[in-house]
Formats: structure tokens, C-alpha cells, sequence
């Protein structure tokens, strides 16, 4: 809830505002009575929140020029006009009215005040001392630009023109700034009476600003926004007649607070009650008080925009984590059709499979098993193909007798043969690779000992032919005489009779695994 | 504009506010990247999922032939013995029943203790090889008698054996009249290679 007093010369009001309804709390004589019966109103009303707005007559209005400035220097260079201007400063404000651009850029500023700024003092003291929240001081001219926009008057310059319970206020807006105001008192008249007053003094203040040349004494008419009071609009559009140099708007008060969203006002109220609600829905920068005069009222602002900054910040915390949501859905929901899918494509499996002849065993245990036995059986021969190869080529071979066979399955130490036997060129085996090795191991019987090339020559003629299989090799051959270099020659020649066994050979054969 | 300590006190309370709330979004942030996260990744595997499940469902007539094939081979390993537990005993009765039945003159054997040789990954349980090595010994009159001692073993089942070596020498005993006396004697290693598949029904 918010407070607004709303001053004039005679009596001030104390009304409440909530929801865009204006109530009035209390009506007080502008003496010291007045200001004690504030004092028992504020009791009790510790951190409340308050508007004041004064409609009096006595408001200065002097246009000056600064050099363009911002910042500190600004606000030292107006509190220096201001003082200069008025003797009391705690109720002063300058308007920008824009920038000048001459030899050099200034700055236009409009300097208003109260002529008696003691009669406010004590009020506003006493809301200081009681604890509340002074948002500002104003003034029913500062809210006429907004009060003109809202009535359609957004540009070019304009008499709004109003009925108030302080009397007749008229004020000057040019481009939607404040250029002057005045406040006639009124007493009570008759509408056509009323009416007439408010053609005469219309025209009177658009004499006075032509004096002044703050309007061009030749140009458009002036447009004027006139609130007649309630059930008046007829008279006064019948007084209210547009000229050369002022073209009236009359609106009824009705339509004039629908336009600016006045809820509910009290009966008696003027149009004050447009200003007032203005006031609390859309307040103007510039006001009259003093920065101490508002210390609490600043406080209060940076107190709620803490929190405001804080629960903005969680928001937009809130607005991420709310996208993100949205993502995880969207994946949650794709992982639920993914999961779908892929029990569909499970069971289509199943289905198909169930189909399949009995295993006794799982489909991957099947593979692994057979798969991992082959491998196992590859690397596995029988001796008894090699041993009826063998015996095939001996038979060609009378003289020559075996005492023993050795097969095994293993990697065979490769090593050539003395001289390699002409034409048989054995499979070159690939480094490492299992083979079926066959060891001979024997003599050549019914030669005499010392015939060492007879014997040698059908050694060699005996390994010849066990390579007539491509896939067998003579790994290697170790001949009853070492004829070769690297070995040792040694002979027994001139002995009588000859003596001992017959020479022994070594054949060693080798067949690769497939 | 300068705060007193009281106006400061009065701050503080908003402050700790504008804390919290900010402190509670930016809980709220984490919360939800690592939902976003574990989301992501959630996805990720179950395009994986459906993926293989497709390809899968795609392979499905080959697997149909590879089943066939290999069930073949499968059962054939099975009714020869050689998936199960070893069958000590019957390897026994039967290196009895080949040397009476081929009148080997004389047989020694010996099996080792059993051994993996090979853990094949499977599902769900892995499928396990295992070796026992034999060594033999037997006297023979001729060559043949060793081929047909392998041959017997192998047509006994009960295992899978793979010979890693044999070597026939002769003894040096001369031939007699009747000519029974055993002129070659051979010695060989076989490893008897059995299956235990974890999977299997009995």
C-alpha cells in the first residue's frame, strides 16, 4: 500500500493507493493543527511508503542555460543555479529541457521551486521523523507531461488544463517537457461561468508565454487539453471555442480517468486524482526533495533490488535449468523409443531364433566352442600318413635300412642340405609355422664301407626322392661322410679287412600343416 | 552515499537473500547439466543398444546358417565323449580293449594330470579346453600296429586326441621261427583335449 499527501493553499489530503484505487485517509488544515493531526496519522506507520505532491500557486518556473555536463560536475553546477535561484534549496529541482548547440553545446534547464517552502517543512519533517519512506516530493506541473501523453498529446505543445480541489491548473508542455505552470484559485460557479473562467485565463497564459516568446506569436493554435469537471463537458464545449490561437480539447473527467486507468477515486476529488494516480504508477525523475529527505526511501529501493536482483538471477537460473529440462526430456523420451525399438528388434530376434534347431547350449558358447575346436584341430595331424609315404619310397630302396623314425609336430629348425638336390625345390616354409617333422634315421647296407661315393650317392639319391611329394622338404640331411667344407673328412684306408657297422644316415622332412 | 552501521545491518538481510537465490540457481544449474550429462551418455548407449540389436536381428539368416553348421560339428563333439568332464576310466578300458583286440605284445601309458590350455569367452559362461597328456609305450611287431593303435584310440572317443609325437626304433631282437617276437617298439605322446562348455544343459 501506498501514502500520497497531496497539498494545497487550504487544506492537505492523505489518501491511500492500492490496486489502482485511491481512498482518502484523512483531510487536514495546512496549520499547526493540520500537522499534528499528521503526526497521530504517521503513529504506528514505521517504514511506510509516501508520495507527496503539491498543488499551490507560489511555483517558480526559470529557464536557464549550462554548459553540457554529466555526472558530479552536473549535479555541482545545477545545486550552484539552484542556490543562486532560491534562497531555500531543500525543495528545488532543474528539468532538462535539451541541449542548445551554438559556439559551444549547453544544456536548458527549466529551475522550479516553491516561492514559501517553510509551509511544506514541518510535514515533511514529521514523515522524517516518523520513520517512513519519502519516495519524493512533486509537484501537479511535473506530472502533466505524463498526464498529456496519456490524453494523446505526446509531441509538440499543449495547455493541459484542469479543474483541481487547489483550483484552476494550467500547465505548458512543449514536446512532452514541462515549459510553465500556474494555478488560478476558483471558488464555486456555475458551469458556464466556470467555463468562461477557463477561456479567459486559457487565453490570458497564452498572452503571457507569448510575451515571454515561449510561444511564436504567429503559428498553429495551441492545442488545450481541458478536464472539465464531471457533468460539465456540454458548457464547457460550448464556451471553450477553438481560435487562431488556441484549439480546445474538452474531456469529460470520466474519460480523462479512463484514459489514465483510475480505477476508483473518491467522489469529492478534483482532477487532482489523475496526478495522484500517475504519481504512483509511473512517478517522474525530477522531484523536489533533498537526498537526505529520501535516505530511507533510497535504502528501501536498494534493500528490494537485493532481492530483486537475487530472485532475477535465480529466474534466469530457473529459465536456463527450465531449457535444459526440456533437453533432458526430449533425450529421456528418445532413449524411452531407442529402448522400445530395441526390445521390438530383441523379440523379432528371439522369435526368429526360437525357431532354430535345439543347441543344448547358447548360440555364442556353440560358436566359441566349434570355433576355438577347429582352430585346435588344424593344428593337430596323425603319423600314419607320413609313415606310409616313407615306406612307399624305401621300397625303391633295398640297400638302404631305417633304425629309427621320429615324428613329431613342431616348428623345424630349417638348415640346407650340403648340396641341394637338382630340380627339387622345396616349398619355402613360412618362419614359425607348425609342421609335421619327420626324423631317419638308418644305413646303407650291402656296400662295402670304403666305396664312400657309392654310399654317398645313394643317400642323396634316397633324400632326392623323398621330395618327390612338392609339399614335403629335406630339412635337412646328415650323409654318412662329411663331404662338405665346413665339416670334418676323416678315412681308415689300407686296413686289411674292414670292420665295424655300415656309415649312418640323418634325414630330416618336413610337411607343413594346412 | 554513505551507510551507517545500522543502515548496513539493514542490508544485510537482503543481501544473504540475494545470496541464496542466486546461490539456489546456480544449484539448480548443476543439477540439471548433470542430469543433462548422465542423460547424454544414457542416449548414447542406447543407440548403441539398438544398433547392435539391429545389426543383430540384419545377421540373422547367416547366424541361422552358422548355427546349423556348427550344431553339427557341436553334437558330434558331444557324442564322441569329448564335451564333458574327462572319462578317465573309459580311457582305461579302452587302451585295454585295442591291445587285446590287436594283440599288441606289450603297452604302457601313462596320463598326466589334466591342464587348460585354452578359456574361450562365451555367454553366458566362458567354454574351457582342457589337455591330459598320455604317454605310451608299446611293442610292435610291425609299423602298421602303430597306425592301427592310433586309429583305435581315435574311434574310441571320450576325448579329442592329438599326437605331438612318435618314435618307432627298432629293439634289435633278431627274428625267431615263429616270428611273434616284437621287433619295433614305439613311444608316443598324446594329449587327450576335452570341452567343458559352462553353458551346456545336461
Amino acid at each position: 500500500m501506498k501514502h500520497l499527501v497531496y497539498f494545497t493553499a487550504t487544506d492537505h489530503y492523505v489518501y491511500t493507493w492500492s490496486g489502482g484505487k485511491l481512498e482518502l485517509q484523512a483531510r487536514l488544515a495546512a496549520d499547526d493543527t493540520g500537522v499534528s493531526g499528521f503526526r497521530e496519522y504517521l503513529a504506528g506507520r514505521r517504514g511506510a511508503l509516501f508520495y507527496a505532491m503539491a498543488d499551490l500557486a507560489g511555483e517558480d518556473f526559470h529557464e536557464e542555460q549550462i554548459p553540457y555536463l554529466r555526472g558530479g560536475d552536473r549535479d555541482q553546477v545545477v545545486q550552484r543555479r539552484l542556490a543562486q535561484r532560491y534562497r531555500d534549496t531543500r525543495l528545488a529541482a532543474a528539468l532538462s529541457l535539451g541541449t542548445v548547440s551554438g559556439e559551444r553545446r549547453n544544456e536548458r534547464l527549466l529551475l522550479t521551486s516553491f516561492t514559501n517552502t517553510q509551509q511544506l517543512a514541518p510535514w515533511l519533517d514529521a514523515l522524517t521523523e516518523a520513520g517512513t519512506k519519502l519516495a519524493g516530493v512533486y509537484s501537479v506541473p511535473l506530472l502533466a507531461p505524463a498526464l498529456a501523453a496519456r490524453l494523446g498529446v505526446k509531441d509538440g505543445r499543449a495547455f493541459v488544463v484542469s479543474a483541481n480541489s487547489a483550483g484552476l491548473r494550467q500547465c505548458f508542455v512543449e514536446e512532452g517537457r514541462l515549459r510553465f505552470a500556474r494555478l488560478e484559485r476558483t471558488v464555486d460557479m456555475e458551469p458556464e461561468v466556470f467555463a468562461a473562467f477557463v477561456r479567459t485565463e486559457t487565453g490570458r497564459l497564452a498572452q503571457y508565454l507569448s510575451t515571454l516568446r515561449v510561444l511564436p506569436r504567429d503559428g498553429a493554435p495551441v492545442r488545450a487539453i481541458v478536464i472539465a469537471p464531471p457533468g460539465q463537458r456540454a458548457a464547457f464545449e460550448r464556451a471553450l471555442v477553438s481560435d487562431a490561437r488556441l484549439s480546445f480539447v474538452t474531456l469529460d473527467a470520466a474519460e480523462a480517468a479512463r484514459k489514465v486507468g483510475v480505477k476508483s477515486a473518491p467522489a469529492a476529488t478534483g482532477a487532482e486524482q489523475l496526478y495522484l494516480h500517475l504519481l504512483v504508477r509511473r512517478a517522474p525523475r525530477e522531484q523536489f526533495a533533498r537526498r537526505e529527505d529520501r535516505r530511507s526511501y533510497y535504502l528501501w529501493q536498494l534493500q528490494r533490488g537485493l532481492v530483486a536482483a537475487g530472485a532475477l538471477g535465480f529466474a534466469a537460473c530457473a529459465l536456463f535449468a527450465a531449457a535444459s529440462w526440456l533437453d533432458i526430456a526430449g533425450k529421456r523420451e528418445e532413449i524411452r523409443q531407442l529402448s522400445v525399438q530395441t526390445q521390438e528388434s530383441t523379440r523379432e530376434y528371439q522369435r526368429i531364433t526360437s525357431a532354430f534347431p535345439v543347441t543344448q547350449t547358447t548360440t555364442d558358447n556353440l560358436r566359441a566352442t566349434v570355433t576355438e575346436f577347429g582352430n585346435i584341430a588344424r593344428r593337430t595331424a596323425a603319423p600314419a600318413e607320413a609313415l606310409v609315404y616313407v615306406s612307399k619310397v624305401l621300397d625303391e630302396f633295398p640297400q638302404i635300412e631305417l633304425d629309427a623314425v621320429q615324428w613329431r609336430l613342431g616348428r623345424p629348425e630349417e638348415r640346407a642340405s650340403p648340396k641341394p638336390a637338382p630340380g627339387g625345390a622345396a616349398p619355402v616354409a613360412a618362419a614359425g609355422q607348425l609342421a609335421q617333422v619327420l626324423e631317419l634315421s638308418g644305413r646303407v647296407g650291402a656296400m662295402r664301407r670304403s666305396d664312400y661315393r657309392a654310399i654317398t650317392a645313394e643317400v642323396q639319391r634316397f633324400a632326392n626322392a623323398l621330395r618327390a611329394d612338392p609339399a614335403v622338404r629335406v630339412v635337412r640331411t646328415q650323409l654318412p661322410f662329411d663331404v662338405t667344407s665346413e665339416g670334418t673328412l676323416s678315412g681308415d684306408i689300407g686296413t686289411a679287412a674292414e670292420t665295424g657297422e655300415a656309415p649312418r644316415f640323418t634325414i630330416v622332412l618336413a610337411r607343413n600343416l594346412p | 552515499m554513505n551507510f551507517t552501521n545500522q543502515e548496513l545491518k539493514t542490508l544485510a538481510l537482503p543481501l544473504l537473500a540475494c545470496l541464496v537465490l542466486l546461490g539456489a540457481g546456480t544449484g539448480f544449474i548443476a543439477w540439471t547439466q548433470h542430469q543433462q550429462g548422465a542423460a547424454a551418455r544414457e542416449l548414447a548407449a542406447s543407440r548403441e543398444q539398438r544398433a547392435q540389436a539391429r545389426e543383430r536381428l540384419m545377421r540373422i539368416a547367416e547366424e541361422e546358417r552358422e548355427v546349423k553348421e556348427k550344431l553339427e560339428v557341436y553334437l558330434r563333439l558331444r557324442d564322441l565323449g569329448i564335451l564333458g568332464d574327462e572319462r578317465r576310466l573309459e580311457w582305461a578300458d579302452a587302451m585295454t580293449r585295442i591291445r587285446t583286440q590287436r594283440e599288441l605284445p606289450d603297452l604302457r601309458y601313462r596320463v598326466e594330470r589334466q591342464r587348460l590350455i585354452s578359456s574361450v569367452p562365451g555367454n553366458p559362461a566362458a567354454v574351457d579346453f582342457y589337455a591330459s597328456t598320455m604317454r605310451v609305450e608299446l611293442a610292435l611287431l610291425h609299423e602298421g600296429d602303430l597306425v592301427n593303435f592310433l586309429a583305435d584310440l581315435r574311434e574310441s572317443g571320450n576325448a579329442y586326441y592329438s599326437v605331438k609325437g612318435c618314435s618307432i626304433s627298432r629293439t634289435g631282437t633278431a627274428p625267431t621261427i615263429t616270428g611273434l617276437a616284437p621287433r619295433l617298439r614305439a613311444e608316443c605322446e598324446i594329449d587327450l583335449i576335452t570341452i567343458l562348455d559352462r553353458a551346456a544343459k545336461s
